[in-house]
């Protein structure tokens, strides 16, 4: 179907290099914290507002950015610049996708950074920093409903956990762990919900 | 130039592991950046956490940046946050030729219901992991079990950055 990339939008108009920035520089500009809730901003910009791609060529691309680790935003944008202009408009979309968070980083590491001891500051961070214990509670409460479904989603979450806390190896080790154990014990959910990933 | 490596390194297997993105990159960063590299104190990784929800991008990519800035300027920040991509970039150079059949393979999606779980038990882990040190006394335990109970009872309604300046609010006031 789209094995190959077809150098256009899907009217076929070829998609220049520089839209193909803008659009992914402004993805990655809008995504605060990152994580699914961009892909209601994607679906915005590629489908509906410009129309370089369909619903369905959309969630297979979702999909496969669920499919493999690392930052889905950058993951989508590198897909999708690979389907209208090929490795360089690959390369073009995810510069894209980083620039923002990359750029906005260098300036708080080079201006903020002194006033973090600042004691407000400080007292605040602190604040925030408590809120993520209950993100992560919450992250928890989530996949937990989503995922624990059965005695052997059970055995491999526990397995993850022997080795991530037990054992105390490499987090990289509980997830390469339980993707075997999976592939052994794991009946799979039905192929069409990318939206249902983990966030 | 050994330090540049080990950037590399750190952050390519964070990149790895980091699957689905967004908060189970806490564990592995907080395992491979302040555990084993001592790169940063747990008060400044959680610091930086609040500080990448609130910035644009990906945390991972956010905390790339900023470890690899502190520990070799504009380049190390450069060579971090490539590193933190590149695992998801070679995969999909491999994959995205097959995009279509992939993501309905029977077997792939057998080794998903597997890293997802996986991903469980990590944020899992990171919630006691990351908590045990983050919550000092009763007013953060009180304040940790009230995010949580906020962020349950809106769910999907709304911005987890809302909960967390409100927290931020409350720390302002308190600390």
């Amino acid at each position: 179907m789209n094995d190959q990339p077809n150098n256009g939008g899907q009217d076929g108009r070829v998609v220049p290099y520089l839209a193909l920035f803008w659009t992914f520089f402004r993805i990655g500009l809008l995504t605060l914290g990152g994580g699914l809730a961009m892909a209601t901003v994607m679906r915005h910009e590629l489908v509906l507002q410009r129309g370089w791609i369909n619903d369905d060529d959309f969630m297979s691309e979702m999909s496969l950015a669920t499919l493999v680790p690392g930052a889905i935003a950058v993951n989508v944008a590198y897909l999708q610049g690979r389907r209208l202009r090929g490795k360089v408009g690959a390369a073009t979309a995810v510069f894209g996708t980083v620039l923002p968070a990359f750029s906005m980083i260098l300036l708080v590491a080079w201006v903020a950074l002194p006033y973090l001891s600042n004691l407000w500051v400080a007292a605040f961070l602190r604040g925030c920093a408590i809120a993520v214990s209950g993100q992560l509670a919450f992250a928890s409460f989530i996949f937990g409903r989503r995922y624990l479904l059965n005695w052997q989603s059970a055995v491999v979450c526990a397995v993850g956990l022997v080795i991530v806390a037990g054992l105390q190896w490499h987090p990289v080790a509980a997830v390469l762990a339980t993707g075997g154990l999976g592939y052994l014990l794991c009946k799979p959910d039905r192929p069409t919900d990318p939206l249902q990933g983990p966030d | 130039m050994g330090t540049a490596l080990q950037l590399f390194i750190s952050f390519f297997l964070i990149g790895f592991g980091a699957y689905g993105g967004g908060l189970v990159t806490i564990p592995l960063i907080q395992h491979e950046i302040v555990v084993n590299q001592q790169w940063l104190t747990f008060e400044q990784m959680a610091s930086l956490l609040a500080i990448a929800q609130m910035t644009p991008g990906p945390i991972a990519v956010n905390t790339a940046t900023f470890v690899g800035f502190q520990i070799n300027g504009v380049l190390g920040a450069a060579i971090a946050t490539l590193a933190v991509i590149l695992p998801a970039i070679l995969i999909l150079i491999w994959l995205a030729p097959f995009v279509d059949r992939i993501s309905h393979n029977l077997y792939v999606l057998k080794i998903r219901k597997g890293i997802q779980l996986g991903v469980l038990s990590l944020i899992l882990y990171a919630t006691w992991s990351y908590s045990a040190i983050a919550i000092e006394g009763w007013l953060d335990l009180l304040l940790g079990i009230t995010a949580f109970a906020v962020l349950v009872a809106f769910e999907g309604k709304l911005h987890p950055i809302f909960v967390i300046l409100a927290c931020g609010v409350v720390g302002l006031l308190f600390f």
